[in-house]
């Protein structure tokens, strides 16, 4: 068999990260390669490299027997490696036909004009969908395909490039169970055709049906690569995970569990999550696992009414709630951090104080007035207590870094004295340092009432911030886990439905 | 020196004041009582609308059927004089009339958040869509012809004055005070700037974001029908034809004012600027004799150039 794709001591280092140090290994050709490893093992790196996207620090790339150093993703595209986002990158309004070719439409001259050849452009579009065996109405306009519909035609439009690598970046993140099918009947037959795919996914369950090969990635090192006939998913969970034990941060052992403050029963809202029930207790951090689309940030979204519900009860402080929305969740004392907080969270050009200030517009106002002197205790204390590092409040938000601008996120709702917190992916685009900073912030004000629910991709955060953890499978809870217990592992094999 | 300093400050308050001051040797007759207070009078009128015009742009929405709104006010309260005049004397039917007139512009401003809200229908084309509505319905009221109900003490609104400043001028320094004060000093103002900063970002903080945005185009209705009646008093009739193509000018000084039509960005003080700003160029150049197509230009060129030098400022600003 001939090889694709021959990485060698593949090196990347962004700074002070190394991110990726020395893998190696040989992508058979005319095979599907799963690339698995979790969160920054450095997947998308090396994905990166393969597509031009960055460029390598050192080491070698060979593709099929040729050294490569591809300066953007226009060269490596030419070179036949081409790359399928997980997001996608299609316009909406224009017909499927329109997509595939866009950018490439045939063209003719018309009247001395330069026009689209529509007869031919037809012509290559319906022999690209019959060789790929995809039936879908190439006149129909994007935005009325669904998503799996929109995923097969960004394949398609990939697949038009003529390309010998294609680059799956979690394809099924966003699919319904019978879409994934139809999709891996897609990558099936372009693999027939001769295609090398390398396909990256989190869903381990997926990859036995998929992958031929798996290579695992750990903390910028290729530790190994399985075949995937013989493989068993333990064998996967070990080389991802490796032998890290799992060392808990302190925190206030007593843990006397306190009175409930939410429970929420039957929840449902078709097509994100069905049958919700769980109880937050006073003081309490409760974790919820589950990988990207399982619905957890669609669940905390729908209790505190920023999106809408189908059924269910939601009990906060022994009141029931019949129609949430987040104008009377904030009145009752629930505060959410939205996970995109550039977008969701903050107004990015007005000053620190106004976005520390905009949920508790009514504890800085007596009536409808606002005071000035009421309000600046209010920017004072967050300022201090969470240790945001800022030059003046007036400035604008945007100048502070992504951890900073997260704790001015969580000030705005601790200043509304929540008895209940919505945490969304409070790390995303954090460092370090400020990672800690924030975790410590939630634990310390979960000691002193704060109820918390915690949603993190990470799974180590989760272990080391959480009282409990629930995991969260294809919208329903399926496992409650004692930090204190489980591992990593068995985290990780809960979230994927392979325990 | 220090005009450096001030113009980095403020820069269009030091270009407002080096303009006065050239106009006061340049321009005959600028720099009298009787002009300053003309001034005054001509900037009344839209300077009322152009301050709740800002609270409507800087919640991210704009408010295009201003112009037709004060002809509309005008006529409907014209109409209602007419009617009841007769019936319950003129004091009361006009009282009446004023009412129903800012009653009528609040629910217009009002349902067109609404449907922003409901239908998802960008105020730019329901408002577009009601400069041509409120207008058809002014001649509807008036059937083509100006209503002259009105007694002539009525003209005071409009034309008399009080210790020498007009009457108009009061009102429209007590509309200023109130949206400054709403603007800056209350939970409205700040959820305000929150809304059209970011409309999710206000949305998810817990902000009622529709009602402001009602509200901010409910007053603005308000105030419309305020300078509607005011135009009627001085003219002394409803008149369909009044106040065509005031949206423009409004606009044009609220943007001359700093404030950004992206939202979220604005000072009212800024508008009064603005105001004042177009004001004295209009008045400075008829006095100067500049043809009325020059003035066009001028007054285009000047609205272009305000956007530009805030561009500027704000790029020095974070270097």
């Amino acid at each position: 068999m001939a090889t694709a794709i021959k990485i060698d001591s593949l090196r990347k280092v962004y700074g002070p990260t190394v991110a990726l140090d020395g893998a190696s290994h040989e992508f058979e050709a005319g095979q599907v390669h799963a690339l698995v490893g979790k969160n920054g093992s450095g997947k998308s790196t090396m994905v990166k490299i393969l597509n031009g996207a960055v460029q390598l620090t050192d080491g070698a790339v060979e593709l099929f027997d040729q050294q490569v150093a591809f300066a953007n993703p226009a060269e490596a595209m030419s070179a036949g490696v081409v790359t399928v986002y997980q997001e996608l990158s299609l316009v909406p309004g224009l017909s499927v036909l329109e997509n595939v070719l866009l950018g490439r439409m045939p063209s003719r001259r018309l009247l001395g004009l330069e026009s689209i050849n529509w007869a031919e452009a037809r012509r290559q579009v319906t022999s690209l969908m019959e060789e790929i065996g995809l039936t879908l109405d190439i006149d129909r306009p994007v935005s009325r395909l669904s998503v799996g519909q929109q995923q097969m035609v960004e394949i398609a439009k990939a697949y038009s490039l003529q390309p010998r690598v294609l680059l799956l970046d979690e394809p099924t993140s966003a699919l319904a169970a019978q879409e994934v099918e139809m999709l891996f009947a897609l990558i099936r037959r372009l693999r027939d055709r001769g295609v090398t795919i390398i396909y990256i996914s989190h869903r381990l369950a997926e990859l036995f049906e998929i992958a031929d090969s798996a290579v695992v990635l750990r903390d910028g090192l290729l530790v190994g690569s399985l075949d995937m006939a013989t493989a068993t998913n333990q064998d996967l969970i070990d080389l991802m995970f490796g032998d890290e034990a799992h060392v808990a941060i302190d925190r206030n052992q007593e843990s006397e569990r306190g009175a409930p403050v939410l429970e929420v029963r039957g929840l449902t809202r078709d097509g994100a999550f069905a049958d919700i029930d769980f109880t937050l207790h006073r003081g309490e951090v409760l974790g919820i696992a589950g990988m990207l689309g399982a619905g957890r940030t669609e669940l905390m979204r729908a209790i505190f009414g920023a999106d809408p519900l189908d059924k269910g009860e939601i009990i906060l402080d022994g009141a029931a709630i019949d129609k949430p929305n987040p104008h009377l969740m904030t009145k009752l004392g629930l505060g959410y951090t939205p996970e995109n907080r550039k977008e969701e969270g903050l107004i990015q050009f007005h000053p620190i104080r106004a976005n520390l200030c905009m949920a508790a517009l009514d504890r800085i106002a007596h009536g409808h007035w606002i005071h000035r002197r009421r309000e600046t205790p209010h920017v004072e204390r967050q300022v201090t207590d969470l240790g945001i590092k800022i030059g003046h409040s007036e400035h604008a938000v945007s100048s502070l870094s992504g951890g900073n601008q997260q704790k001015v996120v969580i000030g705005n709702w601790l200043n509304i004295q929540p008895k209940v917190m919505f945490y969304d992916e409070p790390s995303r685009g954090v460092d370090v340092n400020a990672k800690r900073q924030i975790f410590q912030i939630i634990r310390d004000k979960a000691s002193e009432g704060v109820a918390a629910l915690f949603v993190s991709t990470e799974l180590e955060e989760l272990l080391d911030v959480c009282d409990r953890i629930l995991v969260m499978r294809n919208g329903r809870l399926t496992a409650e886990l004692d930090p204190l217990t489980a591992t990593i592992k068995d985290l990780y094999s809960a979230s994927m439905g392979t325990a | 020196m220090i005009i450096n300093t001030l113009f980095r400050r403020y820069p269009l308050e030091t270009i407002l004041v080096i303009l006065f001051v050239v106009l006061c040797f340049a321009a005959p007759g600028f720099f009298t009582v009787n002009n300053q207070l003309n001034v005054l009078r001509n900037i009344t009128m839209q300077g009322i609308i152009a301050f709740g015009m800002t609270m409507v742009i800087v919640s991210g929405e704009i408010d295009l059927s201003v112009g037709s709104g004060v002809a509309f006010a005008g006529c409907l309260t014209a109409w209602i004089t007419e009617l009841l005049g007769g019936l319950i004397g003129l004091p009361l039917a006009i009282t009446i009339a004023c009412i129903c007139a800012i009653v009528a512009l609040f629910f217009v401003g009002y349902m067109t958040g609404k449907i922003r809200q409901i239908f998802n229908v960008p105020t730019f084309i329901t408002t577009l869509a009601l400069l041509t509505i409120l207008f058809g319905a002014a001649n509807l009221i008036t059937g083509g012809f100006p209503i002259t109900s009105f007694p002539y003490w009525y003209n005071f609104l409009g034309s008399g004055t009080i210790a020498g400043v007009p009457f108009p001028v009061f009102i429209f320094a007590a509309v200023f005070a109130l949206v400054y004060f709403l603007m800056n000093y209350t939970k409205f103002g700040r959820a305000l700037y929150a809304v059209g900063g970011n409309l999710e970002a206000a949305r998810l903080s817990g902000i009622n974001v529709w009602r402001v945005k009602c509200l901010a185009l409910g007053l603005t209705g308000i105030f419309t029908a305020i300078s509607g009646i005011l135009i009627s008093s001085l003219i002394l009739s409803g008149s369909a034809s009044a106040a065509r193509g005031w949206e423009l000018d409004i606009i044009s000084a609220v943007i001359i004012g700093g404030t950004s039509l992206f939202g979220g960005k604005g000072r009212i003080w800024g508008t009064l600027v603005g105001v004042l700003f177009l004001g004295i160029i209009v008045n400075g150049m008829t006095l100067l004799n500049v043809s009325e197509y020059w003035q066009y230009v001028v007054r285009g060129g000047l609205i272009l150039g305000a956007v530009l030098l805030n561009q500027l400022i704000e790029r020095l600003h974070e270097n």
